[in-house]
């Protein structure tokens, strides 16, 4: 009986091999079993999905793009009223959830590096202060810190006990106003855009020449500070020139002003942060710094001790040997993975919804009590796809340049 | 020819002061030049007045009555509620959990007869018996309670005899007692109809550190697998294979997890049939595993990646069939490369589950903050401003765990020689 079976198994063959055994026909029949289950899956998804809509008002598809959004966004960096679309909605709370990653990676940056570096210090009390930020930063969810810092911004006192910086920076449990520069009008803005952007040029240029003298001849030519030097200096005649022609001051500062009785409201045309911001702002900053400081000091730390023997003994200072020797190799490490940081903190700054800031994903929570979720869910996803593939577009342009 | 050649080697002068001792140590480290020494002081200065600020806030200013107020609430959530629980009780349930976890701490005491297992077990029982003892009102914390947390020294003594002298003493006796307990816990936690003492509890009321801990655990014992099979069908030469685990990953990867949870809450209510047996608890914790297995599942194509091609050719060299090659001589190769990046998924997946809140399970941190809101006494709501011991709290007893964790980890990296070999 058992024979029997065998045998038979035996001779379904393909191509003279046993078809269980055969890898193409295993190969193939593991591709078509899983790509049955999935489609059949989404099928089933789907089909629920599109019962559970038909019980409902709300019409599938992006239609809804094109309608009045109808609902107030808390801080916006676009100008925006509840007449506009939802496309536009969509729109100011990427630009809002941009706006705090970009901030937020600058600080984190630099706040990383620097306790990256301290890590390293050969001085023991920095070295371990530096430790202790990291494990307890690195250690505690994101959300506990962001309710922390929230807290304590909401602890700020009020507008009218305002703390403020020579009446022109405030800071209470509102937010934080902060002078702002802005051209007189669009035409001398512009003028003064290329102005500065001619002065960065020359300067660019200047310190370009600076070192390739340096290099050539070997004399000594201050590439970085006559560069800064010639920066400054058409920076300053461009700034006269525009005066003269102007009459007048050709930028404007705008500062908040306490406003109203008693001095009880805040306005002015100075930049707010609002507190929900600022609290994003510092939890973000300071969770992600600690992961940079501890790529940092991997990053330094994966550089031969060698190298830096090598560079003093050729004759190079301290600081030159981090700059030229050192620093550069770091570098190959250290932004690959510092890169991804980046990206966890876009992602991360989501969490905003938790307190009341309103970002892409605030916004799209809100919009799905008058919008199809799924049409919306595939939105914000291509929104973050695309904001990850930019991140990983900078990164691979990085790795190309600097492979060997 | 001198007389010095008589009067025998000089004598061995003692290093000078400032190269020896505490002064010795103290000039090498704090104040080996003028800079150093600035920043030194500078940061002295920082780090006693912050100690001052701190100790005085932790001593004086702040209440911490609101977190024994709170007390078993930031254990287990509403789970020893009346609403939960009616007419039993259930405080005993999580605590027996516990007992049951640490019976497993004291076996791979008892098999690693010292070092960073027991270690482990000690600090852990330590810490859970001081529980015990804490100043708490009794009607709080009842002797009852405070029993429990006590017989976690037995409980821990019983895990050490099984694993030293019994034949669960192998790394598969725990494996198998790992997931004996871990059902074990489940049952007693959902408790079996019919059998007094031990009603059922529904899952929507699981809360507080619990919740976490639970949600962690099984993402952690689920995602890891599910990311290994991921990176695998990723690697795969079949296209079809190939192309379901790319987008799987970039698109769970791509997006904050936190987008996931809405969704879910809004999405996947409808992509069910009503009457399917998918709660919120449910929902979140497949959610959470799904996007740690995308992330796990690129840590360990990193460590695929990494292993030199020679392996698996003299896997296969040696007559090893594919799935031979990649069980017993790539996988644990590149598992152990990439160990340190897993441990970190753990952890962030740890801290990940705070997330929760946001769509509205109470955990810890959710429960914390509904209590906060909502606790008065004589009408009147009063630990509102006292929200900045609650959070520096529950920050504590994560970090305590995620500590830990990273804590095993380096020492299991030693073990294994990551990065040596």
């Amino acid at each position: 009986m058992r024979n029997a079976i065998t045998s038979r198994l035996n001779s379904l063959t393909y191509k003279g091999i046993p078809v269980w055994r055969h890898a193409q026909v295993i190969q193939w029949t593991v591709q078509i079993v899983s790509g049955v289950i999935v489609v059949a899956l989404v099928a089933w998804f789907f089909t629920n999905i599109g019962n559970a809509i038909s019980d409902r008002d709300i019409p599938f598809g992006f239609s809804f793009l094109s309608r009045e959004y109808q609902t107030p966004i808390g801080q916006h960096f676009l100008p925006y009223e509840s007449s506009d679309s939802f496309l536009y909605a969509l729109v100011v709370g990427a630009t809002n959830t941009i706006f705090v990653s970009i901030i937020g990676v600058i600080l984190a940056t630099a706040l990383g590096i620097f306790i990256g570096v301290s890590r390293l210090s050969g001085n023991w009390l920095v070295s371990k202060i530096a430790l202790v930020y990291i494990e307890f930063f690195r250690n505690v969810p994101l959300l506990v810190q962001l309710f922390f810092w929230f807290y304590i911004v909401l602890a700020l006192p009020t507008v009218r006990e305002s703390y403020s910086l020579g009446d022109i920076v405030y800071l209470n449990n509102a937010g934080l106003y902060i002078p702002m520069v802005t051209g007189n009008g669009v035409a001398q803005g512009f003028v003064w855009m290329v102005s500065a952007v001619l002065a960065f040029a020359v300067g660019y240029l200047v310190h370009k020449l600076r070192a390739r003298r340096e290099e050539q001849t070997g004399s000594t030519s201050y590439p970085v500070m006559s560069g800064i030097g010639a920066t400054i200096l058409v920076g300053l005649v461009g700034w006269f020139v525009i005066t003269a022609i102007n009459g007048g001051f050709p930028l404007t500062i705008t500062t908040p002003e306490a406003q109203g009785t008693f001095g009880r409201f805040l306005r002015g045309d100075g930049f707010e942060l609002s507190g929900g911001i600022m609290a994003l702002l510092i939890g973000l900053v300071m969770y992600t710094a600690s992961f940079i400081a501890e790529i940092v000091r991997a990053g330094i730390q994966s550089v031969g001790k060698g190298q830096t023997e090598a560079s003093r003994s050729l004759g190079l200072s301290a600081m030159g040997t981090i700059r030229e020797v050192t620093f550069p190799q770091a570098l190959r490490v250290i932004v690959p993975p510092t890169i991804s940081q980046y990206l966890n903190l876009t992602k991360n700054s989501s969490l905003a919804a938790a307190i009341g800031y309103t970002d892409l994903t605030n916004v799209a929570k809100t919009m799905t009590q008058t919008a199809p979720a799924l049409s919306i869910f595939v939105l914000i996803m291509a929104a973050y796809l695309a904001m990850s593939l930019t991140y990983s577009l900078i990164g691979n342009i990085y790795n190309r340049r600097i492979s060997f | 020819m001198s007389t010095n050649a008589n009067s025998g080697p000089a004598p061995v002068l003692p290093p000078p002061l400032l190269n020896r001792g505490a002064v010795g140590w103290a000039h090498d480290n704090l104040f080996s030049s003028w800079h150093n020494s600035v920043l030194t002081v500078v940061s002295a200065v920082l780090v006693v007045v912050g100690l001052w600020w701190g100790l005085r806030w932790v001593l004086v200013d702040a209440d911490w009555t609101v977190i024994s107020t709170l007390g078993g609430f930031l254990a287990m959530g509403e789970y020893n509620t009346e609403k939960a629980c009616a007419g039993q009780n259930c405080f005993w349930r999580p605590q027996v959990s516990v007992m049951l976890v640490m019976v497993l701490v004291g076996m791979a005491w008892g098999i690693a007869q010292g070092g960073t297992a027991r270690k482990i077990a000690i600090v852990a029982t330590v810490a859970l018996v001081a529980f015990a003892f804490l100043p708490y009102s009794f009607e709080r914390m009842g002797m009852d309670v405070r029993l429990l947390l006590a017989a976690n020294i037995p409980a821990v003594g019983v895990g050490w005899a099984l694993g030293k002298y019994t034949r669960l003493g192998s790394i598969r006796g725990v494996a198998l007692s790992g997931i004996a307990v871990f059902v074990l816990i489940l049952l007693l936690l959902r408790g079996i109809p019919g059998i007094p003492g031990l009603e059922p509890v529904s899952v929507i009321y699981w809360g507080g550190m619990m919740l976490n801990l639970l949600l962690a655990v099984v993402g952690i014992v689920l995602s890891l697998p599910i990311g290994i099979a991921l990176a695998l069908g990723r690697r795969s030469r079949l296209p079809v294979v190939k192309a379901l685990c790319v987008a799987f990953i970039e698109v769970f990867r791509g997006v904050p997890l936190i987008t996931l949870l809405f969704m879910s809450s809004v999405l996947v209510p409808l992509a069910f049939p009503e009457d399917f047996p998918l709660n919120r608890l449910f929902r979140a914790g497949i959610i959470i595993t799904l996007f740690s297995a995308a992330y796990m599942a690129e840590n360990v194509r990193g460590g695929l990646q990494a292993l030199h091609p020679g392996q698996a050719e003299a896997g296969r060299a040696l007559g090893l069939p594919s799935w031979q090659t990649m069980t017993f001589i790539s996988l644990p190769q590149a598992i152990r490369n990439v160990i340190p990046a897993i441990v970190g998924q753990f952890i962030s997946l740890f801290k990940d589950t705070t997330l929760v809140t946001i769509i509205g399970m109470l955990d810890i941190l959710e429960f914390g903050r509904a209590f906060i809101q909502s606790y008065t006494v004589g009408g009147e709501v009063i630990y509102l401003d006292r929200q900045e011991e609650l959070f520096i709290f529950i920050a504590l007893c994560f970090w305590v765990f995620t500590y830990g964790m990273s804590y095993v980890s380096r020492k299991v990296e030693k073990h294994l020689g990551v990065g040596e070999r």
